[in-house]
């Protein structure tokens, strides 16, 4: 690493942190920290800087009927007894939603027989768990998709993958985004695992590749945490059903930032 | 946020009570209006409430992962007052810097606040202008330059001084 190179990284750490850089910048940047520790420690104090940030603007109270209209609202996504009576309209809509629902519940309810009563209470408890995983899984993607330090990862099928059409995306700081097409039918009784491996780390399973079988697959992860500084790798193997701790299986799919 | 996941009222409340009051006044501050700033409170619960069960822990401090939220939302919606559709589609998404920030594991405390704060407010005037156009309303360095009517080489040269400043004052 030359000094000239240093210098001229060092200077830009701070827009870094202030999402000021283009994508080519930002390549640089990143290449010079990964391998030097005065500008790793640098940008770590510019990220906690923004943070800081955002709480210098004095703390104001909200006017109180905004707690209730945002309690009532957790109240109804949790699904749970009827909003609680305000006079505020949206809390309102909140609590004719929260009605609608336990009234469709209920008709559901009255027209079940008492043996399928409790199947059908499962059902809907389920689909409204997938339906909030969902929700937070959409969030996470598009913060993945949209972070600055978003990087799509090349990924190659090794082996029987070969064929298989993979893309990933990986941002430090949101985590990874993966999709696969074409993928072979896993071994019988295996599922493909997703792993994230930092420079030098052990790998940190990111989890499992979701709809074995059909040849797709998609999954999106938080990023480890301490993951170090420097080149990323994502890797699917093969692994025994529910995944293990650390891969053991072969690898199938495998790129680097 | 354990408790949050399993549907306790009492746990929201304590977390609003904690925390509203910084993002409802990081919201106004880029904002500039107390109704747009609760439609962002607003907003920056709900997401909390749906995804408490997804972020337990990756997530760094609560406080500033709620933060990181209300400022990106509190900027979109500053962004689409400013310009007209068609430039917000055919902005790149890099181009809101709000995107890089993702909170650190440290707490940020009072202290730590009261400082930036001050360091903030004793900043040559140029300077302090130029990273408040950068950090708090989202513009590019090119944006502030054509705000400012100041060539885009001076404006790096403030907001780089600006930050190197307050990072002192953060280290002291």
């Amino acid at each position: 690493m030359s000094a000239d190179r240093h210098e001229q990284v060092a200077a830009m750490l701070g827009e870094y942190a202030l999402g000021h850089l283009s994508p080519g910048e930002r390549r640089e940047v990143d290449a010079h920290v990964s391998e030097c520790a005065a500008c790793t420690a640098e940008l770590r104090e510019f990220t906690a800087l923004m943070d800081v940030m955002a709480h210098t603007p004095e703390p104001v109270a909200p006017p109180p009927a905004l707690r209730r209209q945002v309690l009532d609202r957790f109240v109804a996504d949790r699904g749970g007894v009827a909003a609680r009576r305000t006079d505020d309209p949206r809390t309102w809509a909140w609590a004719a939603a929260a009605v609608l629902v336990i009234g469709v519940g209920a008709t559901m309810y009255v027209a079940a027989d008492r043996r399928a009563d409790a199947a059908l209470r499962a059902t809907i408890a389920d689909l409204e768990r997938r339906l909030e995983d969902y929700a937070g899984q959409t969030d996470l993607a598009v913060s993945i998709l949209t972070a600055s330090d978003m990087q799509p990862v090349p990924m190659e099928g090794l082996d029987r993958a070969a064929a298989s059409a993979a893309r990933a995306y990986f941002s430090r700081t949101r985590g990874l985004l993966i999709v696969a097409d074409r993928l072979p039918t896993p071994p019988p009784g295996r599922v493909y695992q997703v792993w994230i491996i930092g420079e030098g780390a052990s790998p940190s399973s990111a989890g499992l590749l979701g709809a074995p079988g059909t040849g797709r697959g998609i999954l999106i992860a938080t990023p480890p945490a301490g993951l170090a500084a420097g080149t990323v790798t994502v890797a699917v193997t093969d692994e025994p059903p529910g995944g293990l701790p650390a891969p053991s299986g072969a690898m199938h799919l495998r790129g680097s930032v | 946020m354990g408790r949050l996941a399993a549907g306790d009222v009492d746990a929201a409340a304590e977390l609003y009570d904690r925390h509203a009051a910084r993002v409802f006044a990081l919201a106004r501050r880029i904002l500039r209006n107390d109704s747009d700033a609760e439609d962002v409170v607003q907003e920056v619960f709900s997401q909390v409430w749906r995804s408490a069960r997804r972020y337990e822990t990756a997530r760094g401090t609560v406080a500033g992962w709620m933060l990181v939220i209300a400022r990106t939302r509190a900027i979109d919606r500053l962004r689409a007052r400013r310009i007209t559709p068609d430039a917000v589609a055919d902005a790149p998404l890099d181009t809101i810097p709000g995107n890089t920030i993702a909170p650190s594991d440290q707490v940020v405390s009072d202290e730590q606040a009261a400082r930036v704060r001050h360091a903030l407010a004793v900043l040559p005037d140029e300077q302090r202008v130029a990273l408040e156009l950068a950090y708090f309303e989202g513009l590019t360095q090119s944006e502030i330059a054509d705000r400012l009517a100041t060539p885009l080489g001076t404006v790096k040269t403030r907001i780089r001084t600006a930050l190197s400043t307050l990072r002192g004052s953060l280290a002291r």
